[in-house]
C-alpha cells in the first residue's frame, strides 16, 4: 500500500541534459507560484501600513514585533489556538478508537453482513458530510450541544469514521493474520488479540490516520460557522475569519494574524510531509 | 476466525453508532425536512412536494439553476485543468529531477493549508488597487492587464477557480504520480530497448496505464464540487457577489437555511429541499465511486 513511498527508487523517463535543466527550472517557477503567497503575508506581517502600500515587494525595513502581539490579541487567536487544539486531539483520539476497533472486526473476521457493513462504512466516502448540516445542527441544537466543543468533537468523530475505517481495514488485510489465529487458539480474548497483537501493527497506518484527521479537523471552518456562535468557543480559522470582517482594512494585523494561523501546520508538514502526502493522496483513490 | 456477537457487538457498536447518528441519519431527514415549510421553531407545515417545485419550476427556480450551472462549469474546468495539468506535472516529477524530495513537497503545501485561509490569503493578494497581482503587472509594464479580479463578474467565478487550483493541484499531482511510479518498470524498460522516444512512452504505456486513475479523480471531483464552499465565503461573501456572478449551491443552500441579509426566502425545508436535489445528482456518481473502492481495494 505504501510502496511508491517506501521505494523511491524509481526511473521512469529519461531525459536529455538540456531537457532536464528546462524541466527543473519549470519546477522552480512552480515552486515560486506556491511559496510567494506565504511569503507575501510574512512580509507583510513585519511592516506597517505604508510600507505595504508603498512597498509592496521590498523586505520589511525593520521586524515590527508589535505586529504579532496586536493581532494575537486582537484576533482571539489564544483562544482559537486552544479550542482547536482540543477540539482536534479528542477527534483525534476518539476515531483511531472507533476506528480501529471496526477495522479489527471487519479484517479479521467473518460474520454474517460483514460485506453489508463495509460498504454501509464506506459510503460516507462518497458523500460530503457537510450535505446534511440542516438535521445536525437541529439534533445538536435539540440536546443542548450547539456552541459546545463535545458537540464538535463527536461530530468529527462520526464523520471520521468511513475515510478512518477503510485506511486501517485495507492495511490490516495486507498483514497475514497468523499471529491471531494461534493467540485464539491459545485461549486469548479478541480485546487481548486487539490490543497486543493488532494494535502494534497497525501503528504506521494509525499515524497516517491521526495525521490525516487532525489537519482536516484542524482546518476545517464550515462546521464552526454554522455550530458555533460563542467567541469563546470559536476555532482558529473561525477566529481569523470574524477578524478578518472587523480589520478589513489593516493589512498588517490581517497578514500577520494568518500567517500565525496557518504556521503550526506549516511546521508539522514540514517534518512530516511523507506521512501527510501518503495519508491524503492514498485514502481517496489509488 | 470466530467471534461471540456481543464481542462483535461491542467493538463495531461505537463507530457504527456515532457515523449512523452523525452521517446517515442527517441525509435521511435531510430528505424528510425537504417536505415541510419551517423556520426551525414553532410547528413545521407539511408541503409536500411544494419546495421541489418552488426550486425546480417556480419563485426559486432562477437562483438555483444560476447556481447549479456554475458548479457543473466549476467541475468541469477544474476537472479538465487539474487531471491534465496534475499528469503533466507528475511526469516531470517522475524524471527524478534534482529536488525530487523538496519540489515533491512544496507542490503538495498549499494542500494542508484551510480552505477559508487560502481564500483570505488571496483575497489581500488579488486585491485591485494595492494587492500584489496588479501591483507586480504595473512594475513589469503590463498595468493594461490590471482587473478588478474578484469585482468583475465576467471574471470573479474564474478568478476563484484558480485559486481553488493553487489549492488543489498538488493533489492530483501526487495521485498521478503515484499511479505512474505503480507502473512496472520492466514494461518502459523493454519500450527503451525496442528504441521508444519519451513520447512513444508517454502515449502507448504512460497514458493507457493511469487513464483508470484519471477517472476515478474525475469520479471525486463531481462529488466534491457540490460541497464548494469556502473559497466563494473567502472572496465574495454568503452574498456570491458581484451580483451572485459566484454563487454555488454551497452559498446559496448556507443563505436558504441559515439566513444572511438578503436571501430570497429562509426556510430551513427550502434548504433541505436543495441539499436533496444535490444529493439525487451526486448519488449515480456516488454509487460508482463505492464500488469500485470496494472492489478495487485500493
Amino acid at each position: 500500500m505504501y510502496v511508491w513511498l517506501k521505494g523511491e527508487e524509481f526511473k521512469m523517463l529519461k531525459l536529455s541534459k538540456r531537457s532536464k535543466i528546462i524541466v527543473f527550472i519549470l519546477f522552480i517557477l512552480y515552486s515560486i507560484i506556491v511559496l510567494v503567497p506565504f511569503l507575501n503575508i510574512v512580509m507583510n506581517s513585519f511592516k506597517n501600513l505604508s510600507e505595504i502600500f508603498l512597498a509592496p515587494f521590498s523586505p520589511p525595513t525593520q521586524l515590527r514585533w508589535e505586529n504579532y502581539r496586536e493581532a494575537w490579541s486582537k484576533a482571539n487567536l489564544g483562544i482559537g489556538y486552544l479550542n482547536s487544539l482540543i477540539i482536534s486531539s479528542f477527534s483525534v483520539i476518539g476515531i483511531l478508537i472507533i476506528s480501529s476497533m471496526m477495522a479489527f472486526i471487519l479484517s479479521r473476521y467473518r460474520f454474517p453482513l460483514r460485506r453489508a457493513l463495509y460498504l454501509y462504512i464506506i459510503a460516507g466516502l462518497a458523500f460530503p458530510a457537510r450535505l446534511a448540516i440542516i438535521p445536525i445542527f437541529l439534533m445538536l441544537r435539540d440536546v443542548g450541544l450547539l456552541n459546545s466543543r463535545l458537540g464538535l468533537i463527536l461530530l468529527y468523530i462520526g464523520t471520521g469514521v468511513p475515510f478512518s475505517v477503510f485506511l486501517l481495514k485495507n492495511f490490516l488485510d495486507e498483514v497475514p493474520g497468523e499471529l491471531e489465529e494461534s493467540a485464539q487458539i491459545d485461549g486469548a480474548s479478541p480485546w487481548t488479540i486487539f490490543r497486543k497483537i493488532d494494535l502494534p501493527l497497525i501503528k504506521p497506518a494509525l499515524v497516517v490516520v491521526a495525521i490525516v484527521n487532525f489537519v482536516s479537523v484542524w482546518n476545517d471552518f464550515f462546521f464552526p460557522l454554522i455550530l458555533i456562535s460563542d467567541r469563546s468557543k470559536e476555532t482558529i480559522p473561525l477566529a481569523v475569519s470574524v477578524f478578518y470582517g472587523e480589520y478589513a482594512n489593516q493589512w498588517h494585523l490581517l497578514s500577520t494574524a494568518l500567517w500565525l494561523a496557518v504556521v503550526p501546520i506549516m511546521v508539522i508538514y514540514a517534518f512530516m510531509s511523507r506521512e501527510f502526502i501518503s495519508g491524503m493522496t492514498q485514502g481517496a483513490v489509488k | 476466525m470466530k467471534i461471540k456477537w456481543f464481542d462483535l457487538l461491542l467493538f463495531i457498536l461505537p463507530a457504527f453508532f456515532l457515523y449512523t447518528i452523525f452521517v446517515v441519519y442527517p441525509f435521511i431527514s435531510s430528505i424528510y425536512l425537504s417536505l415541510f415549510n419551517w423556520v426551525g421553531v414553532g410547528a413545521k407545515k407539511y408541503v409536500g412536494l411544494k419546495n421541489f417545485f418552488d426550486v425546480l419550476f417556480g419563485s426559486f427556480k432562477g437562483e438555483f439553476f444560476n447556481a447549479f450551472w456554475h458548479n457543473i462549469y466549476f467541475f468541469t474546468l477544474v476537472s479538465i485543468i487539474e487531471v491534465s495539468l496534475g499528469f503533466i506535472i507528475a511526469l516531470g516529477l517522475a524524471t527524478q529531477i534534482k529536488g525530487y524530495h523538496i519540489f515533491r513537497s512544496i507542490v503538495y503545501l498549499p494542500n494542508v493549508i484551510s480552505m477559508v485561509l487560502v481564500g483570505f490569503i488571496w483575497g489581500l493578494i488579488l486585491n485591485p488597487q494595492i494587492g500584489l497581482v496588479n501591483q507586480f503587472l504595473k512594475v513589469i509594464g503590463l498595468g493594461s492587464f490590471t482587473r478588478p479580479w474578484l469585482g468583475d463578474p465576467s471574471l470573479a467565478f474564474n478568478t476563484i477557480i484558480a485559486v481553488n487550483i493553487w489549492r488543489h493541484l498538488g493533489f492530483y499531482v501526487l495521485v498521478m504520480l503515484a499511479a505512474i511510479i505503480n507502473i512496472q518498470p520492466d514494461f518502459i524498460e523493454a519500450a527503451y530497448i525496442d528504441g521508444a522516444s519519451n513520447w512513444d512512452i508517454v502515449k502507448n504505456v504512460i497514458i493507457p496505464l493511469t487513464i483508470p486513475t484519471a477517472q476515478t479523480l474525475i469520479l471525486l471531483l463531481f462529488i466534491w464540487s457540490f460541497s464548494v464552499f469556502e473559497l466563494v465565503y473567502a472572496l465574495e461573501g454568503v452574498q456570491a457577489g458581484p451580483f451572485r456572478s459566484t454563487d454555488v449551491l454551497g452559498t446559496l443552500f448556507y443563505r436558504t437555511a441559515f439566513g444572511g441579509l438578503g436571501s430570497g426566502r429562509m426556510d430551513l425545508g427550502l434548504g433541505a429541499a436543495i441539499v436533496t436535489l444535490m444529493f439525487i445528482v451526486i448519488l449515480p456518481i456516488s454509487f460508482i465511486y463505492v464500488r469500485l473502492v470496494e472492489r478495487r481495494r485500493i
